[in-house]
C-alpha cells in the first residue's frame, strides 16, 4: 500500500463531551498510528463559579452549596467545610457525632469506589459485569436512600455534628446491606484477578511510575497504586479515624488495574471500619444543637475524599457570609499525571486511562 | 460467585429494575421529599428563610398577617429549614412526585398564614405565632398555653415573668 501524501501523525480530539464519566474534558492528542504522541489537557467547561456563591451565602448555607459541587464526593466537601468552620469557631463535635460523620463518609466511599470500578469494566467492554457491579452499587444506593433520604447528597453534615441519628433498626439495616455488599466486592476482586479480557485490557496499560507519582503529587487511590503510601485518614486522623483500624492499602505498579485493585480493596477496609464504627457508637447528642456566629478567622482543614485528599481554606469575617472558601480537590491533581499515563498508550485505552484517575471535573472547575 | 450462580439467581429474582409507573416506587421512609407548613406550630422566628441556601423560602406580612411560601421547584430538598426549625413546623415528607404540567409551575407552592390576632390584654394586633416556651419552667398547662398564645410579645413577656413568681 502507498503511504503517498499520508502524514505520519494526526491530531485528534477527544472530548470535551464523553470521554468516561462523560465529564466535559477536552483533550488536544497527536497520534502516530495508533499510539499517543503528545497531550494537550483543556479544562474549564464546567466552571459555574461556586467559590463566588459561597462568599454570597451564609456559612449555614454553604454547608448545603459545597454539598452540591460534586455528587460522588458530596459528603467530604460540606464535611471538610464544616471542619475549618469549627476549627475557626473552637466547636467540639460530640462523640457520637464524630463516629457518625466517619459513617457517612465510609458508606460514600463504598459506593463512589464501586461506581468508578463498575465504570472501568464498561469501558473495557464487559457490559454483562458492568451491570452486575451496578447492581451491587445499587444495594449502597438504596442503604444511602434509606438511612440520609437521598441517593447522592445524603445531607448528614452540620456545622457543629451530623443531622441524623442511627437507632437500632436502621444499624441493623445498615449490617443487612454491608454483609451483600462484602461478599459480592469479594468475588469482584477474584474476578478481577482471573478474568482474562480484564486484565488483558487493564494490566500494564497507563502507567505511572513511583517517580512519576511523585512529581505529580497525586493523592488519593492513584497515587497509593503507584506505591506512594499515603492516606488524610492516617496521616492527619480527623472524625474517628484515629481510632479505627485503618489499613491503608498500596501498590507498586501504578496501572490502570492496581488503580481498580486499590479501590476494590478499600472498599473492604470501609466496610470493616464501618462494621466497628457500628458496634463502638457511642451515646449522647450528635451535634451540638446550637447555631454560632462563627468569629472572624482562618482555617485550614483536609480530609480524604473517596478521590484522595481534599482541602479546603476558609477565611470568615463579622458578616455571616465567609470572605474566602477556597478547595484543592483531588482531580486537580490527580489529572497532570494523565500526560505521563496517556504518553504512548493506545488510542483505545485513553477513555478507559482518563477514567482510572476517578476524574470530577464539576469538583475542580466547581 | 460464578456467572452460572448469577444468572441462576437473576432468573428466579426477575428484573431489578423499578416497575414504576406501573408499579410503586422503592420510597424509604426518610427521603428527603415535598416540603411541608405547619402555620400553627410556627413561632415566626424566619430561621428556615435565613438558612434555606435555594432561597425558596419566602415569608411576607400581609394584612392578614404573615405568609410563607417554599417554591417547591425552587427547593433543593436539603432539609436545613426542618433541622433548624426549633418548633417543628417545618418538615420534609417522603412525596417526591413534583410532576405537573407547565400552566402549574406558579401553583408549586406550599402556602401556609400565620394570622394576625387582637392581644386579649391590651387590644393590639398581633400575629397568632407558636410562643416560644422552651425555657419556661414550670412546663406550661394546656390552659395556660391558650392564654399566652391569645397576647401579642410584650403581653406574652408579661404573662411569663409574673407566672414565675409564685414557683
Amino acid at each position: 500500500m502507498s503511504t503517498h501524501n499520508v502524514p505520519e501523525t494526526f491530531s485528534i480530539p477527544v472530548g470535551p463531551l464523553h470521554v468516561a464519566l462523560e465529564e466535559p474534558m477536552y483533550f488536544k492528542i497527536d497520534v502516530q498510528g495508533e499510539t499517543v504522541s503528545h497531550i494537550d489537557i483543556n479544562a474549564g467547561h464546567a466552571h459555574r463559579g461556586i467559590e463566588y456563591l459561597t462568599t454570597k451565602r451564609t456559612m449555614y448555607q454553604n454547608v448545603v452549596l459545597t454539598e452540591r459541587i460534586c455528587s460522588l464526593c458530596s459528603n467530604s466537601h460540606p464535611q471538610t467545610f464544616a471542619m475549618a468552620a469549627e476549627k475557626i469557631a473552637g466547636i467540639e463535635v460530640p462523640e457520637r457525632g464524630i463516629y457518625l460523620r466517619t459513617v457517612a463518609d465510609e458508606m460514600k466511599r463504598v459506593t463512589s469506589h464501586l461506581f468508578n470500578v463498575a465504570l472501568l469494566v464498561h469501558l473495557v467492554g464487559y457490559e454483562t459485569y458492568f451491570m452486575h457491579m451496578m447492581q451491587v452499587r445499587e444495594i449502597g444506593q438504596d442503604m444511602l436512600e434509606s438511612i440520609f433520604g437521598n441517593r447522592q447528597d445524603i445531607g448528614a453534615m452540620c456545622i457543629g455534628g451530623v443531622r441524623y441519628d442511627l437507632d437500632d433498626k436502621s444499624i441493623a439495616y445498615i449490617k443487612g446491606a454491608l454483609d451483600k455488599i462484602e461478599a459480592e466486592t469479594k468475588d469482584i476482586i477474584k474476578t478481577f484477578k482471573t478474568n482474562g479480557s480484564i486484565l488483558r485490557r487493564t494490566k500494564g496499560v497507563g502507567v505511572l511510575t513511583h517517580a512519576e507519582a511523585i512529581t505529580c503529587g497525586v493523592v488519593g487511590p492513584v497515587a497509593r497504586a503507584s506505591g506512594v503510601d499515603y492516606d488524610v485518614r492516617r496521616e492527619a486522623p480527623y472524625a474517628a479515624y484515629d481510632r479505627l483500624p485503618l489499613v491503608v492499602h498500596s501498590l507498586t505498579d501504578g496501572d490502570v488495574w492496581s488503580r481498580a485493585m486499590v479501590r476494590l480493596e478499600e472498599i473492604l477496609t470501609s466496610i470493616d471500619l464501618l462494621r466497628v464504627c457500628l458496634r463502638d457508637l457511642p451515646g449522647g447528642p450528635v451535634n451540638i444543637n446550637d447555631r454560632p456566629d462563627i468569629p472572624p478567622g482562618q482555617a485550614v482543614t483536609r480530609s480524604e475524599a473517596p478521590r484522595g485528599e481534599v482541602i479546603y481554606y476558609l477565611r470568615t469575617n463579622d458578616t455571616p457570609q465567609p470572605e474566602r472558601v477556597k478547595w484543592r480537590v483531588p482531580t486537580f491533581m490527580n489529572w497532570d499525571s494523565l500526560r505521563f499515563m496517556l504518553q504512548d498508550a493506545k488510542v483505545a485505552d485513553i477513555a478507559m486511562i482518563v477514567n482510572s484517575i476517578d476524574p470530577c471535573l464539576s469538583c475542580t472547575e466547581r | 460467585m460464578n456467572f452460572l450462580t448469577i444468572f441462576a439467581r437473576n432468573l428466579k429474582q426477575g428484573p431489578q429494575t423499578e416497575a414504576f409507573p406501573l408499579g410503586p416506587a422503592f420510597t424509604p421512609e426518610r427521603l428527603r421529599g415535598r416540603i411541608e407548613f405547619n402555620a400553627d406550630h410556627c413561632e415566626g422566628c424566619r430561621i428556615c428563610e435565613r438558612v434555606c441556601p435555594a432561597n425558596a423560602i419566602r415569608f411576607a406580612k400581609t394584612p392578614d398577617g404573615m405568609t410563607f411560601d417554599c417554591w417547591h421547584n425552587t427547593c433543593v430538598f436539603c432539609g436545613n429549614c426542618e433541622f433548624y426549625c426549633p418548633t417543628d413546623a417545618i418538615h420534609q415528607t417522603n412525596d417526591w412526585d413534583l410532576s405537573h404540567v407547565n400552566a402549574d409551575k406558579f401553583d408549586m407552592v406550599e402556602h401556609g398564614l400565620i394570622p394576625n390576632q387582637k392581644c386579649v390584654e391590651c387590644g393590639a394586633t398581633a400575629l397568632n405565632t407558636a410562643p416560644v416556651i422552651k425555657n419556661a419552667k414550670p412546663p406550661l398547662s394546656a390552659e395556660e398555653y391558650t392564654e399566652l398564645r391569645a397576647r401579642c410579645p410584650k403581653c406574652r413577656a408579661k404573662y411569663l415573668k409574673n407566672r414565675k413568681v409564685p414557683a
